[in-house]
C-alpha cells in the first residue's frame, strides 16, 4: 500500500479551481427509500475521485444520476460552473460523461473499431457507406492514446475480460469523455491486469480527465485515489484527500447506522449437531476452497461484499451450480446432484432474486406455496384442490401473508409478502437446512422484522440457517456467528463476541 | 355459522375466480355463441342437426391433435411437428391395416409411432438442449419426409367399416370422435388439475428456473409432455384416418395452423404456465365454426389458409395484450 | 495478451467454416467421382440455375438468423410474389411494373413480419408461420389453385439470357450476394444486424433505433423475395401458387450449414453460399442416384440437427462477452 508521491496529483490538491462537475444538494427518492439525501460532490479535472460506501449506501444511484438513467428530484448540477440538466443518457454523453459498466456493452462479433464507434460509424460523404479506413484509423489512434496494442480488426469476442474493459474505456474516450465513471472495474481482473488498468487511469488523469472510481478495495483507494468521498445511507459523510485518511477511519465512516428499527435476536438457544458441512468447495463460478459449517439451532451469517461469492456458495450447496472440487455434507452424508436431489435431503434455498428464481409470478399464492412439497402432501400423486387450499390457508395464516387469499396471483403481492411465500414454500416441505440469500432486500422495515422473526422461529425448532446478507447490522444482530467472504474465499470467521460491523468490513475489504 | 368477514372473503374469492380462468372460458363460450348466432343468420343450413354434429366432429379432430400441443405449450415448450407426426402415424397405420392385419394393430402402430416421434422431440429438447421451435421444426421435415418415402406418392384407402366407425360413426346420435374428445378432455384435465405431474407442468411453464430450484425434475417432466403429445398425435391420426378413409402423405399438413390457432384462441399462453385443455376445446370449436362458416357461405377452400393465418396472428396478439408486454427497450 | 494482426484475419476467415468445409468438399468430390452424369457440363450448368433462387433466398435469411430470428414464410411469400408478377404480365403489363408489384408485395410481408417481431416482441417462428399461411392463402385465392400462364415470352427470354457468358439468373443471384455483402459490411444497417443478434442492449445504449433496424432486416427479406420471383416466374414461364413453399427450409439449412449461429450475432455470407452449393449438389446427386425427394429432405433435416449440435458444442467452448 505504498504511495508514490510523484504520482500525478500526489498531494491530493485539485488541478484547477473550478470543478468540472459539481453536484449540489442532490436528492433522489424512490417509494419508501431515500436513495440520495442532499448529496454535494465536486469533481475536478485530472483527479481520481474514489467513492466508498457499503452496499446500499447510494453509490449506484449517484452514478445513474450522473449518466442520466435517473433524474435527480432535487438539487442542481453544475458543469464548469454552469447549471445543466441531465435528464437522459444523451445529455450526459453530450457533457462528456461516460460510464464503464460491469456488464460489458460490446457486440461479440464486431471488431474493435466497430464496437468503439457503435452508433456513430463514420460514413463516406457521397455513398453513405461506412468509411472503414477512417474508422480503423481513429480507433487505432484512440487505442494508441491508451497504450493498447490491440488489432482494431480483432473481434470483441476473442478478447479477454480485462481487454474488453480496456476497449470500453477506449470507447468512452473516443466520445471525448471528460468524466469517466468506473464501477468496481477490477472486480473481474487479475493483479497484472489491474495494474495495467491503473497505469491507464493515471495516464487519463494526467491528460485532465476526471475519474469517479467506485471500489471496495482499500488498497486501490490509497494507491490510485486523490480524494475519497464516503457515502452512507444516501448521505455524503465526508470528502477528504486520500493522503490524509486511514483505512480504519474510512471504515468507521462507512459503518455506523442511523438509529432505526433493527431486529434484535430474542434469544440464542442451544446449538446441536452439524447439519451442513462444506469442505474445500470450489466451483467454476468463482468459489475457491470454501470451508464452513452450520449446526442445528444456529443462524450462521455469510457476509462479504457484492461479488465476493456468497450467492455462488449457496447455489453450489443447493446443487444449482456444478461443483468442481470439494464436497458438501448434509447431516453427515455427502450429497451430490442437482436441486432435485438436494431438496430431497431437506435443504431449502430462498434465492436472491425472488421474482425470477423464487416464485412463479403468474401462478397463485397457493400454487407457489405448495410447489416444493407436492409429493410430501400427496404421496400417491393425486393432487386434491380442497386439501391443497386448506394447506395453503394454514401456511398463509402462520406466515401472516396479506392479503390472505390463496388464489390471488403471486404477482400482486408486495415484496415482503412475496418473500414470505417463498419461505412458506419450504416450510411445507419440512426442511432442516435453510439457505437464505438476501431475504430482506427490497422489503420495508416492518416486513423485515417479520421475516427475521420467522427465521428465528425456524432455528428455535431445531433447523439450521445460513444467512447471506449485505446489511451488516442484520448479520451482527441476528446471527450466532458469521463467515466473511472475500474474492471467492473465506476471509475469516467471527464468533458472536467478535461480531461487529467494523470487523466484518475489515475482513471483507482485503484488509487484515 | 359463517361470520360476516368470512362471508365477504368467500364472495371475494368468487369474484376473483370469475376474473381468472373461469372467466376466460366463459368469454370464449360467449364467442362461440356469437359466431353461431351470426352463422345462423347468414345461412339456413347452419342450424341443421347434421351440420352442428359435423362441426362438433370437425372440432374433435382438431382438438385431439391440439390437446397434446396444449400440454407441451403449458410446460413452456412448443411442437411444430404435431401435424407431420399425425401424417406419418396415419400412413403407417394405413399400411398395417391394408396389409390385412387386424385394425387394432394399426391403431397400436399409430400410437407407437406418435409416441416415438414425441420421444425424439423430447430428447432433442431435454438432452441436446435444442430450442423447442428449432428441434420440432427439423422433426417436422424429417417426419414429413419419412411419410413421403413410405407412401411413395400413392394413396391408401378403403378400410374396414369397424375401423371407420372410429371416425365416421355415431353413438346414440353423437359422432364417435366427440366421445373421444370428451374422454381426452376429462383425462387431460384430470392429469393437469388433479395430479402432482400436472401441477409441476404448470410450474415449469410459468418459471422453469424457479421450478428447478424448487426441486422439480424439469427435464423428466418435459420428456413426459413431449411423449404425451406424440401419443395424442397418434390417436388423432387414427381418428382422422378413420374419418377420411384414406391416407396420403399430405394429410396432416393443413392441420398445423388450425391446431396452433385452436390452442392459442383457447387461452393457453405461448409463454407457458397459463391455460387449460377446456380452453383448447372451445378454441377447436371456434376454429371448426370458422371453417364450417366458410364452407356454408361458399367461400372457396383456397381462402382457408389465409383466414386461419389471420386468426392465428390475431390470437397471438390477443395473448400478448392479455398477458402484458414483454419488456423490450428500443 | 497482445492481439496480433495477421493471425486474426486468417482465423476470422476460417472460423465459421469448419462444419461446412469438409462436408461440402466431401460431397462435391463424392458427387464428381461417384455419381453418373453429375460432372457433365449440362448438369453443372443446370445446377447453377437451380442454385440461383436458393441463393437469393438464403442471403437475407442469413441476416435474419443472425438477428436471432427466422423466416418461415419466405417460400410462401416468394410464391405469392411470383403469382402477382405473373398476373401482372398476363394482364399485359411490362416486366418492370410486374417486378415493381412483386417487390411491393414482398416488402409488405417483410415489414409485417419485422413489425410483429421487433415491436411486439412476438416469437419469429409463430409470426412467420402465420404469415406463411396468409401468403399461401393469398396465392391460392388469386389463382384458384391453378397455374398462371400466358405471360408472353418476355420473361422467359430474360431468364434464358446470357450476359457475357454468365446466365442471367446466376447474375441476379450473384448481384444479390454482392448487395448483401455490401449491406452487411459497409453500412450501419449491416453493423446493427450483428448488434441485434449479439448484444441488442448495447445498440440501444448507443442511442440507435434498434427497433427500426430490426424491422428492416425482415423487410430486406421480403424485398429479395420480390426480386427472386423474377427468376422463379421466368424459369417456368408461369406461376404455380405453391411451388416455392418449402424452399425456406433449404435456405435455412444452407445458412445453418454455413456456420451462421442462431444466438450469437455471428454470420458469414460465404458460409451460406457454400451451404447453398452443398445442398444443391446434394439434392442433385441424390436425384441422379434415384433417391426421392422425401428422403432428401430427411437427410437434410438430420444434417441440420447435427450441425446445430456441433454449433452449440463450439459455442460452449468459446469465451463469451457478457
Amino acid at each position: 500500500m505504498t504511495r508514490d508521491a510523484n504520482d500525478g496529483g500526489g498531494s491530493g490538491q485539485p488541478a484547477s479551481p473550478v470543478p468540472l462537475l459539481a453536484l449540489r444538494n442532490v436528492s433522489k427518492t424512490f417509494p419508501g427509500v431515500r436513495a440520495l439525501d442532499d448529496v454535494s460532490l465536486e469533481l475536478h479535472a485530472g483527479e481520481v475521485h474514489m467513492l466508498l460506501g457499503e452496499n446500499g449506501a447510494g453509490k449506484s444511484t449517484l452514478i445513474k444520476v450522473l449518466y442520466g438513467a435517473y433524474r435527480a428530484d432535487a438539487g442542481t448540477i453544475l458543469y464548469e460552473g454552469k447549471r445543466v440538466d441531465i435528464a437522459r443518457p444523451a445529455d450526459a454523453r453530450r457533457l462528456g460523461i461516460a460510464v464503464i459498466f460491469q456488464e460489458f456493452s460490446l457486440v461479440p462479433f464486431l471488431d474493435l473499431a466497430q464496437n468503439i464507434f457503435l452508433g456513430r460509424e463514420p460514413r463516406r460523404l457521397l455513398t453513405r457507406l461506412i468509411d472503414h479506413a477512417r474508422m480503423h484509423r481513429e480507433a487505432r489512434a484512440v487505442l494508441d492514446e491508451l497504450g493498447l496494442d490491440y488489432d482494431t480488426r480483432a473481434l470483441a469476442v476473442d478478447l479477454g475480460i480485462a481487454q474488453q474493459q480496456m476497449v470500453e474505456i477506449a470507447k468512452a474516450l473516443s466520445q471525448r469523455a471528460r468524466i469517466l465513471v468506473m464501477d468496481e472495474p477490477t472486480a473481474a481482473l487479475s493483479e497484472r491486469e489491474s495494474n495495467a488498468l491503473f497505469a491507464l487511469i493515471r495516464q487519463l488523469r494526467a491528460s485532465g480527465v476526471a475519474i469517479v472510481y467506485i471500489s471496495h478495495r482499500m488498497q486501490e483507494v490509497f494507491e490510485l485515489g486523490d480524494r475519497v468521498t464516503v457515502l452512507r445511507d444516501g448521505r455524503r459523510v465526508a470528502t477528504l484527500p486520500a493522503g490524509e485518511a486511514t483505512p480504519d477511519q474510512l471504515i468507521g465512516m462507512m459503518v455506523g447506522r442511523a438509529v432505526g428499527a433493527v431486529y434484535k435476536r430474542r434469544r440464542y438457544g442451544t446449538v446441536g449437531k452439524i447439519v451442513l458441512d462444506v469442505r474445500g468447495l470450489t466451483t467454476a463460478t468463482g468459489v475457491r476452497d470454501v470451508d464452513l459449517n452450520v449446526r442445528e439451532g444456529e443462524i450462521v451469517g455469510l457476509s462479504g461484499l457484492i461479488g465476493a461469492g456468497r450467492t455462488e456458495v449457496a447455489r453450489a450447496i443447493f446443487g444449482a451450480d456444478a461443483i468442481v472440487a470439494g464436497e458438501v455434507q448434509i447431516s453427515g452424508a455427502v450429497v451430490e446432484g442437482g436441486p432435485e436431489q438436494i431438496v430431497a435431503r431437506g435443504v431449502a434455498l430462498i434465492p436472491e432474486n425472488r421474482k425470477l428464481e423464487g416464485l412463479a409470478l403468474k401462478r397463485s399464492v397457493q400454487d407457489n406455496l405448495l410447489v416444493a412439497s407436492l409429493w410430501k402432501l400427496f404421496p400417491r400423486g393425486w393432487y386434491r384442490a380442497g386439501a391443497a387450499y386448506r394447506h395453503a390457508r394454514a401456511l398463509i395464516d402462520r406466515l401472516r401473508v396479506t392479503p390472505p387469499a390463496p388464489r390471488r396471483l403471486a404477482r400482486v403481492l408486495s415484496g415482503g409478502n412475496q418473500q414470505k411465500v417463498v419461505i412458506g414454500k419450504w416450510l411445507a416441505a419440512g426442511c432442516r437446512l435453510f439457505l437464505f440469500d438476501e431475504p430482506t432486500r427490497g422489503i420495508d422495515v416492518g416486513a423485515k422484522s417479520e421475516i427475521f422473526a420467522l427465521i428465528e422461529g425456524l432455528v428455535e425448532h431445531g433447523a439450521a440457517v445460513l444467512l447471506i446478507s449485505s446489511e451488516l447490522t442484520e448479520i451482527v444482530h441476528v446471527c450466532d456467528r458469521a463467515y466473511v467472504m472475500r474474492a471467492g474465499r473465506i476471509g475469516g470467521e467471527l464468533a458472536r463476541a467478535e461480531l461487529s460491523e467494523e470487523n466484518i468490513l475489515r475482513l471483507a475489504m482485503h484488509e487484515r | 355459522m359463517m361470520s360476516g368477514a368470512a362471508a365477504v372473503r368467500l364472495r371475494g374469492q368468487w369474484r376473483h375466480r370469475l376474473a381468472g380462468d373461469a372467466g376466460a372460458l366463459a368469454l370464449r363460450a360467449a364467442l362461440i355463441l356469437l359466431i353461431g348466432f351470426l352463422l345462423a343468420l347468414a345461412s339456413d343450413a347452419f342450424l341443421s342437426t347434421a351440420n352442428v354434429l359435423n362441426v362438433l366432429r370437425q372440432a374433435s379432430l382438431i382438438f385431439l391433435l391440439a390437446a397434446g400441443l396444449t400440454l407441451v405449450i403449458l410446460c413452456g415448450g412448443f411442437d411444430l411437428s404435431v401435424a407431420a407426426n399425425l401424417t406419418l402415424s396415419a400412413c403407417l397405420a394405413a399400411g398395417v391395416i391394408k396389409s390385412g392385419l387386424p385394425p387394432w394393430l394399426g391403431v397400436a402402430t399409430a400410437l407407437a409411432c406418435g409416441t416415438a416421434a414425441g420421444a425424439v422431440n423430447g430428447l432433442a429438447v431435454t438432452l441436446l438442449r435444442l430450442p423447442p421451435f428449432l428441434a420440432t421444426y427439423a422433426m417436422l421435415w424429417i417426419l414429413q419426409g419419412l411419410a413421403f418415402h413410405y407412401m411413395g406418392g400413392q394413396e391408401i384407402f378403403g378400410f374396414p367399416p369397424g375401423f371407420r366407425a372410429l371416425g365416421t360413426g355415431f353413438l346414440f346420435g353423437v359422432p364417435v370422435p366427440v366421445y373421444l374428445m370428451a374422454a381426452v378432455l376429462v383425462a387431460a384435465t384430470v392429469f393437469l388439475r388433479a395430479t402432482n405431474f400436472g401441477q409441476e407442468i404448470y410450474a415449469i411453464g410459468a418459471n422453469p428456473e424457479a421450478a428447478r430450484l424448487s426441486g422439480i425434475p424439469v427435464r423428466r417432466r418435459q420428456m413426459l409432455v413431449y411423449m404425451l403429445s406424440g401419443l395424442m398425435s397418434g390417436l388423432a391420426a387414427v381418428v382422422f384416418l378413420a374419418r377420411v378413409n384414406a391416407a396420403d402423405s399430405g394429410m396432416g399438413e393443413p392441420l398445423l395452423l388450425p391446431v396452433i390457432a385452436a390452442v392459442l384462441i383457447g387461452g393457453t399462453s405461448l409463454f407457458g404456465g397459463v391455460g387449460s385443455v377446456m380452453g383448447t376445446v372451445l378454441g377447436a370449436i371456434i376454429l371448426a365454426l370458422v371453417i364450417n362458416g366458410m364452407n356454408l357461405l361458399d367461400i372457396r377452400a383456397q381462402w382457408q389458409p389465409l383466414v386461419v393465418g389471420v386468426v392465428l396472428l390475431a390470437a397471438v396478439m390477443v395473448d400478448l395484450v392479455g398477458r402484458g408486454r414483454r419488456e423490450r427497450i428500443g | 495478451m497482445p492481439v496480433s494482426a495477421s493471425s486474426r484475419s486468417v482465423e476470422r476467415l476460417a472460423r465459421p467454416l469448419p462444419a461446412i468445409l469438409p462436408i461440402g468438399l466431401l460431397l462435391v468430390a463424392g458427387a464428381f467421382f461417384a455419381v453418373n452424369g453429375f460432372a457433365s457440363a449440362r448438369n453443372l450448368a443446370n445446377l447453377g440455375l437451380q442454385a440461383s433462387i436458393l441463393l437469393m433466398l438464403a442471403m437475407p435469411m442469413t441476416l435474419i438468423i443472425m438477428s436471432e430470428g427466422l423466416d418461415l414464410s419466405a417460400g410462401a411469400v416468394l410464391s405469392l410474389c411470383s403469382v402477382v408478377m405473373a398476373e401482372s404480365l398476363a394482364g399485359g403489363h411490362g416486366i418492370a411494373s410486374a417486378l415493381a408489384a412483386s417487390i411491393a408485395v414482398g416488402l409488405a410481408f417483410g415489414v409485417a413480419n419485422g413489425a410483429m417481431v421487433s415491436l411486439l416482441a412476438l416469437p419469429p417462428f409463430v409470426v412467420t408461420l402465420g404469415t406463411l399461411g396468409i401468403a399461401e392463402g393469398a396465392s391460392l385465392v388469386l389463382t384458384e389453385g391453378n397455374a398462371v400462364s400466358g405471360l408472353g415470352s418476355g420473361i422467359a427470354t430474360l431468364y434464358a439470357l446470357d450476359v457475357f457468358g454468365v446466365p442471367f439468373p446466376l447474375l441476379v443471384a450473384l448481384a444479390t450476394w454482392l448487395a448483401t455483402y455490401l449491406l452487411l459490411h459497409y453500412t450501419r444497417f449491416g453493423t446493427y444486424v450483428f448488434a441485434i443478434g449479439g448484444n441488442r442492449d448495447a445498440l440501444v445504449l448507443a442511442g440507435a433505433p434498434a427497433w427500426a433496424y430490426h424491422i428492416a432486416i425482415y423487410a430486406f427479406g421480403g424485398l429479395v423475395s420480390g426480386v427472386a420471383a423474377l427468376l422463379l416466374t421466368g424459369r417456368m414461364n408461369a406461376a404455380h401458387p405453391t411451388v416455392a413453399i418449402g424452399m425456406e427450409f433449404d435456405a435455412i439449412a444452407a445458412v445453418v450449414l454455413g456456420g451462421t449461429s442462431f444466438e450469437r450475432g455471428d454470420g458469414r455470407l460465404l458460409g451460406t453460399v457454400l451451404g447453398v452449393a452443398t445442398i444443391t449438389v446434394l439434392r442433385n446427386a441424390l436425384d441422379l442416384l434415384g433417391v426421392e425427394s422425401s428422403l432428401q429432405v430427411v437427410s437434410i433435416g438430420a444434417l441440420i440437427l447435427l450441425v446445430i449440435v456441433i454449433d452449440s458444442l463450439r459455442k460452449s467452448r468459446r469465451v463469451q462477452t457478457a
